[in-house]
C-alpha cells in the first residue's frame, strides 16, 4: 500500500493506492503507482539528477529509505510505504 | 546609523521615570539586538536573586538591526527570567509589532517597576507616553488591541495581555497584530505584575540601510530563493506548520496521552491536510513575510487564527482528543485569554494522568472534548480546578505526590516530539536554556525532515556538536531578528550577507557564530547562577524508563548519558554544565 500525504495528496486527489508486484526497488514501485493512478507526482519527491530531493521523506513501514538503500530499496508484498513531499514547520 | 535606531529606552513604572539607555557599537556588535541584546541588557539590570514578580525584574521588549528590514523582519523579542521556570527566557513572536517598534523609533523597551493602577504604554517619535489602561483592564487581548487602536490610531499595532496575564498566570502569552503570541515562559505574567495592559507601537520612522542598492537586488534574490524552496514556496504556505502532525505521527513519535505512546490513531483528523480541508479560511502572513504560516480558520460558530503543530498536538492527541472544532475553539480561547498552549495542554495531560492513577481527585478523562473550553477558561481566572491547573505541569504533579508525570524541563513543558524518537532532539530539550523547548536547536530538521541534511535519528553519534551549533544559529537569528522558518531556505551565509548589507558592518560567518555561541553562554551563566546544573539537564524519567510496544520508534529509550559530557566538551563546560573560565575569557564575557 502506498499513503500519500500533503501536497501530493492533493496532487492525486487519493490517500491510498494499493499497487500490484512484489520484489520492486522504491523507484520501480514509484513507476508503477505514477502508471497506475495515471498522476505523475515524481517531480515533488524526486530531482532528475541527484534523486531524492533535500526533503523527501519515504518510509516503508516506518523505516526511511535513506538508512537503507534508497531509491534502490526493495520493497515487498504487505510492506507500506509513507510518501511525504519536503515540509517542515515547529 | 544602518539597521539600529540607536535608542533603548527604560522606563520606570513606579515613577515614571524615562532614560535613554547608552549601547556602545560595541555591544551592539557583540549581541546584535533582540534576544542576544536583551540578555544581555537583562544580566546587566537583574541578578539570580530577582524574583520574576520583583518590581525590579526588568522585562525587555527588543527588536534588532534587521526588525522592519527584509523579509520576516516583523518580529520582536521579549526578555526576562521566567517566572515558570526561573531560568533566563526569551519569547518571540511575528506579527508586525517588531517593525512597528522601530518606525516608532526604538530598538527597544526596558520596563521595570510597578505602575499604582493599570497602564499602557503608548511609543510614537521616540518618545514613551504611559496611559491610563483602567478602561481595557479585565479584557480579552482582541477588544484590548481594538479599544487601545480606537483611542490612538487604527495604524497601532498592539502588544497585550488578557485575563491570564492580570491574573499572573505563570504562563500566561504577550499577544501582538490580533493572535500572534509571544507564548513560551510565561513573560505576559510579568506584565500583569506590573499593571502593564498593553504596549502600542505606531510611526513611519524609516531603517537606514547602509547599501539601499545592494539591498533591493538581496531583497529580490532572497523572494526567489524562498519562492523556489518547496518547504518555504508551497508546504507551508498551502498546509501550514500542522503538515508535521502526519509526518512525525508516521514516525511514531506523536505523543499520545502524556506521552506514554507514539501513534496517535486518529491523527489524520487533526492533520494539516484536515485543516485546509475543513477549518481553513485563508493563509494568514507576517510583516513582509512571501511564507504565511498563519492559518485563519473558522468552525462552525466561531473564527480565529489556528490551530499550528504544537497546539493541534496539545489540545488534541495529548489529551487523546480527535476533535478538530474543539480543539481550535480551545486555541482561540488561548488566544483571547492570553495562554502559551503548549504549557496549557501539556498540563491537562498531566492532570489527566493524575486523575487517572487516582493521584488527584478531580476526574478529568481523556478524550473528553466537551470541557476544553471550561479548562481554559477557568485556568485564566483561577477558577475551581483551573487554580489548580494554573500551577503549570510541574507544580501540579509535585502537588499530588507525582511529579514524574509532569513532561517538562526545567519547568517548561515539552511539545509535540517525542524525544525517543529523535536522540538528537532529547539532547536539545535537556540543554535548552529555557527548559523544554524545540526552538532553541530544532533536530526534528535533520533528524526527521531531512533539513540541511538527513542524520539517523536513533543514533547519538555527532549530535553533540550539531545541537550546539544549532543552539548558535538560532541565538543569531533570534537576534537579527528574523523568522526561523527562514531557515528552510536559507543558512548562515545568508543572514551574514543580510546583516552587512543593512549595517554596512563587516560581518563575518564565523563572527556571527561566535555571537551565537556568546549569547548561549551569557544565558548559560545566569542559569548556572540562578542554580541550574547538570542536574537540570535531563528529561522526564518516562523517556528513559519506559519503551513504546508499537510503531516505529518501539523499544527506544533517550540514551542523554552518550552525548551530554561531549556536548559540555563542545561548549567549553565543565562536567557539571558551568562554563570554564577560559571559554569566558575567549567569548569576552
Ligand atoms: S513564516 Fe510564518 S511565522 Fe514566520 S514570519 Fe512568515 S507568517 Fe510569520
Amino acid at each position: 500500500m502506498v499513503k500519500f500525504y500533503g501536497l501530493l495528496r492533493r496532487r492525486l486527489r487519493a490517500a491510498t493506492v494499493e499497487v500490484a508486484g512484489e520484489d520492486l526497488t522504491v523507484l520501480a514501485l514509484l513507476r508503477r503507482t505514477e502508471e497506475q493512478s495515471g498522476q505523475s507526482f515524481m517531480d515533488e519527491l524526486l530531482d532528475r539528477e541527484t534523486g531524492l530531493l533535500a526533503g523527501t521523506i519515504i518510509l516503508i513501514n516506518g523505516e526511511n529509505i535513506r538508512l537503507r538503500q534508497a531509491l534502490q530499496t526493495m520493497v515487498k508484498a504487505g510492506d507500506r510505504l509513507d510518501l511525504f513531499s519536503p515540509a517542515g514547520g515547529g | 546609523m544602518n539597521g539600529w535606531m540607536g535608542k533603548i529606552v527604560r522606563i520606570d513604572l513606579g515613577n515614571l521615570k524615562r532614560e535613554t539607555v547608552a549601547v556602545s557599537d560595541e555591544m551592539r556588535r557583540r549581541y546584535l539586538g533582540g534576544r542576544g541584546l536583551g540578555v544581555k541588557l537583562y544580566s546587566d539590570l537583574c541578578s539570580s536573586a530577582t524574583d520574576p514578580f520583583d518590581d525590579d525584574n526588568a522585562l525587555i521588549f527588543m527588536t534588532g538591526p534587521l526588525t522592519g528590514t527584509l523579509m520576516t523582519s516583523g518580529r520582536y523579542q521579549v526578555v526576562s527570567r521566567s517566572p515558570l521556570t526561573g531560568t533566563i527566557c526569551d519569547s518571540s513572536s511575528g506579527g508586525q509589532f517588531g517593525a512597528a517598534l522601530k518606525g516608532a523609533g526604538i530598538d527597544g523597551l526596558i520596563i521595570q517597576g510597578r505602575a499604582a493602577g493599570p497602564v499602557y504604554l503608548s511609543v510614537h517619535d521616540g518618545e514613551v507616553d504611559v496611559r491610563n489602561a483602567s478602561a481595557f483592564w479585565g479584557l480579552d487581548t482582541q477588544k484590548t488591541q481594538k479599544g487601545i487602536q480606537a483611542e490612538l490610531s487604527s495604524k497601532a499595532s498592539v502588544a497585550c495581555i488578557g485575563p491570564a496575564g492580570e491574573n499572573r498566570i505563570l504562563f500566561a502569552a504577550i499577544m501582538n497584530d490580533k493572535d500572534r503570541a509571544a507564548g513560551r515562559g510565561g513573560l505576559g505574567a510579568i506584565m500583569g505584575g506590573k499593571n502593564l495592559k498593553a504596549i502600542a507601537a505606531s510611526g513611519s520612522r524609516p531603517v537606514a540601510i547602509s547599501d539601499p542598492e545592494e539591498y533591493k537586488a538581496l531583497a529580490d534574490r532572497l523572494e526567489r530563493i524562498v519562492d523556489k524552496n518547496p518547504v518555504t514556496g508551497k508546504s507551508l504556505q498551502v498546509l501550514g506548520t500542522s503538515v508535521l502532525v502526519n509526518i512525525i505521527n508516521a514516525h511514531g513519535m506523536f505523543p499520545v496521552e502524556n506521552f506514554r505512546r507514539g501513534v496517535f490513531n486518529d491523527a489524520e483528523g487533526t492533520s494539516g491536510e484536515k485543516i485546509a480541508e475543513t477549518l481553513l479560511q485563508r493563509q494568514s502572513a507576517c510583516y513582509k513575510c512571501p511564507i504565511g504560516c498563519g492559518r485563519t480558520t473558522r468552525t462552525r460558530d466561531k473564527q480565529g487564527e489556528g490551530p499550528e503543530y504544537e497546539t493541534v498536538w496539545a489540545f488534541g492527541a495529548h489529551l487523546g482528543i480527535s476533535d478538530l472544532p474543539a480543539i481550535t475553539e480551545a486555541n482561540y480561547a488561548c488566544n483571547e485569554l492570553g495562554l502559551d498552549t503548549i504549557t496549557m495542554g501539556s498540563t491537562l495531560g498531566c492532570a489527566m494522568e493524575l486523575s487517572e492513577t487516582g493521584a488527584w481527585k478531580e476526574t478529568l478523562r481523556w478524550g473528553e472534548s466537551g470541557k476544553l473550553l471550561e479548562w481554559v477558561t477557568d485556568t485564566a481566572y483561577r477558577r475551581g480546578i483551573g487554580a489548580e491547573l494554573a500551577l503549570g505541569s510541574k507544580r501540579l504533579a509535585a502537588k499530588y505526590g507525582r511529579p514524574e508525570l509532569a513532561m517538562q524541563v526545567k519547568g517548561l513543558e515539552i511539545p509535540a516530539y517525542d524525544p525517543r524518537g529523535a536522540q538528537g532532539m532529547a539532547l536539545s530539550y535537556a540543554t535548552s536554556n529555557r527548559g523544554g523547548c524545540h526552538m532553541r536547536a530544532y533536530m526534528i530538521g535533520p533528524e526527521i525532515l531531512g533539513h540541511p541534511v538527513f542524520l539517523d535519528r536513533f543514533s547519538t553519534a555527532g549530535k553533540a556538536e550539531l545541537v550546539a551549533l544549532f543552539q548558535d544559529v538560532s541565538a543569531v537569528v533570534d537576534s537579527a531578528v528574523l523568522c526561523r522558518f527562514l531557515q528552510f531556505a536559507v543558512g548562515i551565509s545568508t543572514f551574514t550577507e543580510m546583516l552587512r548589507t543593512v549595517t554596512g558592518l563587516d560581518f563575518s560567518d564565523e563572527e556571527l557564530m561566535t555571537i551565537g555561541r556568546r549569547i548561549y553562554t551569557l544565558e548559560r551563566l545566569f542559569n548556572n547562577r540562578a542554580g541550574f546544573n547538570r542536574g537540570d539537564d535531563t528529561l522526564p524519567p518516562r523517556f528513559f524508563n519506559e519503551e513504546f510496544q508499537t510503531g516505529p520508534s518501539r523499544h527506544r529509550r533517550v540514551r542523554l548519558e552518550e552525548m551530554l559530557d561531549d556536548y559540555y566538551a563542545v561548549r567549553g563546560w565543565d562536567r557539571n554544565g558551568a562554563p570554564r573560565p577560559e571559554t569566558l575569557a575567549e567569548l569576552g564575557l
